[in-house]
């Protein structure tokens, strides 16, 4: 395969890095005046690669896929649709970025600076590699591309404590999880001898070294850091709080998607022949992370907390798919991502828009008592996206768990289906708890009116997403969801 | 069970489980030259405090004992304050060094890759001085 | 279609008034439910005639399907013969008559609206219950009076003692229904079909058939008739499962009357006459029968003699006169036993409604004993109370030669009763006979002593605290023993009611005694809807003289005694209980069944309940489920938030435990 089409393969990171690059500049010489043109900019890098994803996961001229550069980097429809799913999720963190950071409280950093767009850009091209990398190097840069970036992001308003905290906290815990993975892979490069995703599953279809089994659990555990799955989750909670809000909404949207997928790609495709070493421990990772993020949220107080650990619920719910290690499987995990992504952005946008007369964000869930009356469209989508998350029908949010439980039970996971069933009662607690607070509590008339027309939009969109119109889509998601997860199983 | 990834393509290391311990055999070089090394640094730290045991006067103080590093006292608080900007240069130091690391390889192999491999590092070097003038036009690079 | 009317006109009332409530108001509540009534009534009485004058065949009018399963099919049908045209009457007059009793009674309640639903509601579920033509639409009907009666019994829901009332009456029916439907059950076992033509006409061939019950062998239609009559007997009171009835009065009295004096208590009796040849089968579910409606009979009679409450004594009298139905029923006179039990509808609730008539003059005083010299007050209500108390004791004078039988209606009904059982011949009838003879005499002494003392002698109103409450005023003198009370006729609404179900006990008897009960007219008029025993009827008329004066005799008696106790001087109904003290104490306490039925069953279900609540469902099942699962949860958020400490090298140790553990895992494996 000559080089030429591996880069014409390769597009959308190929964009995303010229512009990165020269946003870069922009940035440095244009300074904090050019950051409203470097996020125009960069939206319109992130929309021009999604076009172009979009084209690949479309067009039926490249229904076949393709490998780039020698094995190490691989275009599939499964890749393309995760990578629409970060774009976007890239585009909105970056929209909703300027009205937060102008209105920092406290003013010394209160404004938004022209880096934030570039080091999305940049970590969206890392999580493009990583959804579309089948070789651990690939796997490896992508996700460090994309960690550095969010490092950065995470402590972004580097003045305030928490946002520092939250930086550094990701940054020693992601280092620690970066090292247990890169040992992951060496030890796999030992005992196999390649790096390659299909190579190793060849290997491994001749039985199981020890060496081999724990560099896969090393891998795993690694992986399972940036999905931030039970028992690598302790960070979420700290940094989603900690972060400012739309670096939190990046988070919780963009890199759950692409190491969830890198995830799946790498179960499937690399230790697809060996299913039963991962597959129990998956399985507890799911429970557990859907029981500790039930437990834990219930207690919280903040938004911004409680959605944290209500992302670690639902990404145990993702990987009840993954635990199925079939294509119905895979393809309600993908289902589920794009609802998810949905609920989640439309979420934190709307806890975005929670401000007090002050102009200080809110983010203490009694302080939106009494939201029903104040601000009722508001209220209503959140509740909207409470109940979804929940997982309540006719909302949206119970098609995706419909989906993963099925999965579970067609293969044979009856048990893992009832435990996840029951543990869902659980979350709804703590959903209906912020629902309860904004209509049926006396009102604390702490939030005020917002006057964002870019915000009401986003939400507006979520919150039709998910709500019973969603189901309008089944089909058609559906179809894509099941072209991309068959894409997976190709190599096997 | 060792191998080395650098001198031998992917491909052709499959089916070569046989002569593992064979392979060590590869290694003596480095093995004597680390031996080599050994001495030499050895030779490098004992003879001068030898020489000077026995030729000069013996005549310690406080200062004269304490240990010279990297410009900091050796024991203190470990929560002392000291300037960031140690670290901002160490980092630009580390990434402008591990770019020289890449460039050794590369050009040893640079027969190998052709201009392909050619215009590859450049694009990565218009890359890395991309971020050198990013942290320069930010003023990373002034002490003041 | 005057059928489908008939039936749904309450219904549609009672949705209405029971929706509209409040936003409805009083008036247009009343005067839809009261309307729709009326004209159910109106349509109902010439579906009667017709039956009467033999020009109309019994009809089926289907309405919906029901269930399709297997071999259970049934639909919701309309079924009318000449035995629910009879119920068809009573129901809608008296109904009709109630609501519009209603009006005057219930003037002063606040929730009027919800109260004429409920009476509407109770009717069309009575409809429903008489219409049926399979034992399942039987059996919803049966549990809709069931329920329409406990709201009705509770409707002063804040009235503790009527709360309790309700729960007796509904557990207590619960008892029978229970029986009910294992003879459903059973019945549907056995011939296959809950269709009950089906049902009467295989019934014979079953006779003497064995079926296997509770691990031993019992004859087939005994074992059947048996457990439907236990529905029977929840439902009209009979011995054993009466307790609810006496208490049932803390109802409003048109409720008394209405619900249980005139037709869900006859329910049973009309599902035995229903059932009747299937109860022809078995000589023993038919001496049973008889042996509980006679002892029924004579039990509710000597209760009735001592109760003081003026709707307890009624309501024992009620009870009693059940146990009439059910011993003609037993004996095989199906067609005396509806006839008693059409007479019965319009004297019993007759009797109620001057009861209230009462209440209401005596601003709800219920206590006879504080009554007294009310016939110049309340004439109109008094003449009305004399009409029912000559009925129900059954004045009247037997056929002489050419002369007509002549009397109240309880008169024709009650004696032709009394009469079958002699002529049935068999031991349980002539027990029956004697038990009826003499139920008749104590029947005539408490409703004369009802009479005596609510209307003659002097007025004791000064003892009541109602009264005195209503008074506010010392009396003028200290003889004055009304307390300076002055009761008053109640209003025009109320005693038109009394006026027509007067006529009612009147003439009934007189007017349909030839129809019911005569031979060859019986016969004809009945056309097959209950078992009618010819013969049976035809020995009735051959009994010797002494049968037939018995019963009027003994009414004599009874009246006689009850004048020399109560209106000859005072003291004598004290000095006689004084004397008889424990037999006197063994009738007021009602043969101490309430007690006895504590004991044995409540207090033990109690317990029982407890031990089930604390241990079983607070204890256990709460503990360990839905509160055990909270607090778990609650407990599990505490630790997740105690793990959660902020510092960096326990969020690094629980990585690297998680990666240790997994490895471990893995290992062991």
């Amino acid at each position: 395969m000559s080089v030429g089409n591996s880069l014409y393969l390769v597009a959308p990171e190929i964009i995303l890095s010229a512009s990165g690059l020269l946003l870069l500049l922009i940035g440095a010489w244009g300074g904090f005046k050019s950051a409203r043109l470097v996020s125009i900019l960069a939206v319109t890098a992130l929309f021009a690669s999604s076009a172009v994803a979009l084209e690949f996961l479309l067009n039926p001229a490249f229904a076949e896929g393709g490998d780039a550069f020698f094995g190490q980097y691989r275009l599939d429809k499964f890749g393309s649709l995760t990578k629409l799913l970060i774009y976007i999720s890239a585009i909105v963190s970056i929209i909703i970025a300027p009205r937060f950071f102008d209105n920092v409280a406290g003013g010394r950093s209160a404004v938004m600076r022209p880096e934030y767009p570039v080091l999305i850009v940049f970590a969206a091209i890392g999580m493009g590699m990583m959804v579309s990398a089948v070789d651990l190097m690939t796997l490896y840069i992508g996700l460090e591309l994309n960690s550095l970036a969010a490092y950065v992001l995470a402590s972004f308003l580097r003045n305030d404590e928490r946002s520092a905290e939250a930086g550094l906290k990701y940054f020693v815990l992601g280092g620690l999880a970066s090292g247990i993975l890169l040992f992951g892979m060496s030890l796999l490069y030992g005992f196999t001898g390649t790096t390659n995703f299909n190579a190793i599953n060849q290997a491994f279809e001749s039985g199981l070294s020890t060496g081999a089994l724990f560099g896969l659990i090393f891998v795993l555990a690694g992986m399972a850091f940036k999905i931030s799955a039970v028992p690598f989750h302790m960070w979420t909670p700290d940094v989603y709080e900690g972060a400012p809000t739309p670096v939190t909404t990046f988070f919780a949207t963009a890199p759950k998607v692409a190491a969830l997928a890198l995830t799946m790609r790498l179960a499937i495709e690399a230790f697809g022949s060996q299913i039963a070493a991962w597959q129990q421990i998956i399985i507890f990772i799911a429970l557990a992370s859907i029981v500790v993020g039930a437990a834990g949220a219930i207690g919280q107080t903040n938004i911004k907390r409680l959605l944290a650990y209500s992302s670690i619920n639902n990404v145990g719910f993702i990987l009840i798919g993954l635990a199925a290690a079939n294509q119905a499987g895979a393809s309600a995990m993908l289902v589920y991502l794009m609802i998810y992504v949905a609920m989640t952005l439309g979420s934190f946008v709307a806890v975005l828009d929670l401000r007090d007369a002050d102009g200080n964000q809110v983010e203490e869930i009694s302080s939106l008592a009494g939201l029903s009356k104040s601000r009722p469209g508001l209220a209503a989508a959140i509740a909207i996206f409470m109940f979804s998350l929940a997982g309540i029908p006719p909302l949206f949010g119970f098609w995706g768990k419909f989906l993963v439980f099925e999965a579970a039970v067609q293969a044979d996971l009856i048990l893992l289906a009832a435990l996840g069933i029951a543990a869902s009662v659980i979350g709804a607690f703590y959903y209906l708890k912020v629902i309860k607070v904004m209509y049926f509590d006396e009102s604390a008339d702490v939030v005020v009116k917002s006057d964002s027309k870019s915000h009401a939009v986003i939400i507006a969109l979520c919150a039709l997403f998910v709500s019973p119109l969603g189901y309008l889509l089944i089909p058609v998601l559906g179809n894509i969801a099941d072209q991309a997860a068959a894409a997976l199983f190709w190599a096997l | 069970m060792l191998r080395s990834g650098a001198d031998l393509p992917v491909d052709s290391l499959q089916g070569q489980e046989g002569n593992d311990l064979t392979d060590l055999s590869q290694y003596l070089p480095i093995l004597l030259f680390l031996g080599i090394a050994l001495i030499l640094s050895a030779a490098f730290v004992f003879l001068p405090m030898g020489v000077s045991r026995l030729t000069g006067t013996h005549n310690p103080t406080v200062n004269k004992l304490t240990e010279y590093e990297c410009g900091f006292p050796a024991f203190e608080d470990s929560r002392s304050q000291f300037d960031v900007r140690f670290y901002l240069v160490a980092i630009l130091f580390i990434i402008f060094d591990l770019e020289a690391a890449f460039l050794f390889p590369w050009a040893v192999s640079l027969n190998e890759i052709g201009w392909t491999g050619w215009v590859t590092m450049m694009i990565f070097l218009f890359e890395l001085i991309v971020g050198f003038a990013y942290a320069w036009k930010l003023g990373a690079l002034d002490w003041e | 279609m005057a059928i489908k009317l008939i039936v749904f006109l309450p219904l549609l009332a009672a949705i209405i008034a029971g929706l509209g409530n409040r936003a409805l108001g009083n008036i247009p509540a009343k005067v839809i439910t009261t309307g729709a009534l009326f004209v159910s009534c109106a349509l109902s009485w010439p579906i009667f005639l017709s039956f009467l004058g033999g020009d109309t065949q019994a009809f089926v009018v289907p309405v919906l399907d029901w269930v399709r399963s297997g071999d259970l099919n049934f639909n919701w049908a309309l079924s009318v013969d000449t035995l629910t045209a009879v119920m068809l009457v009573v129901v809608t007059t008296v109904s009709a008559l109630v609501h519009l009793y209603s009006w005057g009674y219930m003037d002063e309640d606040p929730d009027q609206p919800r109260f004429f639903a409920y009476l509407s509601l109770f009717t069309f579920a009575m409809l429903m219950l008489v219409t049926a033509d399979n034992l399942v639409q039987m059996f919803f009907g049966w549990e809709g009076v069931g329920l329409a009666s406990y709201l009705l019994i509770g409707f002063w829901f804040k009235k503790p003692s009527a709360n309790a009332a309700a729960i007796k009456a509904f557990v207590v029916n619960r008892v029978g229904d229970l029986g009910f439907m294992l003879g459903i059950f059973g019945t549907f076992l056995v011939f296959g079909t809950v269709s009950i033509p089906e049902i009467l006409a295989a019934a014979p061939a079953m006779a003497g058939s064995t079926i296997g019950f509770l691990g031993m062998r019992f004859d087939t239609m005994t074992i059947l008739c048996l457990l439907l009559f236990i529905g029977a007997m929840g439902k009209s009171a009979q011995l054993g499962l009466h307790t609810w009835l006496p208490d049932a009065m803390e109802g409003p009295t048109p409720v008394s009357a209405l619900i249980h004096a005139a037709t869900m208590v006859t329910a049973g009796v009309f599902m035995v006459c229903r059932l009747s040849p299937m109860f022809e089968t078995s000589e023993t579910a038919l001496a049973v029968v008889t042996f509980v409606g006679a002892a029924t009979a004579l039990f509710a009679a000597t209760v009735g003699l001592v109760q003081t409450d003026i709707k307890r004594v009624i309501a024992y009298s009620t009870c009693s006169q059940l146990g009439y139905m059910f011993f003609a029923t037993g004996v095989g006179a199906y067609g005396a036993a509806m006839f008693h039990l059409f007479t019965h509808a319009f004297f019993k609730a007759l009797l109620f409604l001057g009861a209230g008539s009462v209440i209401h003059a005596m601003h709800h005083e219920q206590d006879m004993r504080y009554y007294g010299g009310l016939k110049k007050e309340i004439p109109l209500t008094f003449w009305a109370m004399l009409a029912g108390t000559l009925a129900i004791t059954g004045v009247g004078i037997i056929h002489i030669g050419a002369i007509p039988a002549l009397g109240f209606a309880g008169f024709f009904s009650k004696d032709a009763i009394i009469e079958a059982a002699y002529a049935s011949g068999t031991e349980m009838g002539s027990i029956a006979f004697f038990v009826g003879v003499t139920a008749a005499l104590l029947t005539s002494f408490y409703s004369w002593r009802l009479m005596f003392l609510t209307f003659w002698g002097k007025p004791r109103w000064i003892e009541s605290e109602h009264i005195q409450h209503s008074v506010h005023k010392t009396p003028e003198t200290a003889e004055d023993s009304t307390g300076g009370y002055h009761p008053h006729e109640s209003p025009l609404t109320m005693l038109i009611p009394l006026g027509v179900l007067a006529m009612g006990a009147i003439f009934a008897g007189f007017v349909f005694h030839h129809a019911f009960i005569d031979a060859e007219q019986g016969a004809a008029f009945w056309n097959g809807s209950i078992a009618f025993d010819e013969h049976l009827m035809h020995a009735i008329h051959e009994v010797p003289y002494w049968v037939k004066l018995s019963s009027t005799f003994a009414m004599l008696i009874g009246l006689g005694t009850a004048f020399y106790m109560y209106m000859r001087g005072e003291g004598r109904p004290q000095a006689l209980a004084n004397q008889f003290r424990g037999l006197y104490q063994f009738f007021f306490n009602k043969w101490y069944f309430d007690e006895l039925y504590d004991l044995i069953f409540v207090k033990p279900a109690f317990w029982f309940g407890r031990l089930f609540w604390k241990r079983g469902d607070q204890q256990t099942i709460d503990r360990f489920g839905p509160d055990g699962a909270a607090t778990l949860v609650s407990y599990g958020s505490k630790v997740a938030g105690r793990l959660q400490t902020g510092y960096l090298y326990s969020y690094a140790l629980v990585m690297l435990l998680g990666l240790v553990a997994a490895i471990t895992w893995v290992m062991v494996r």
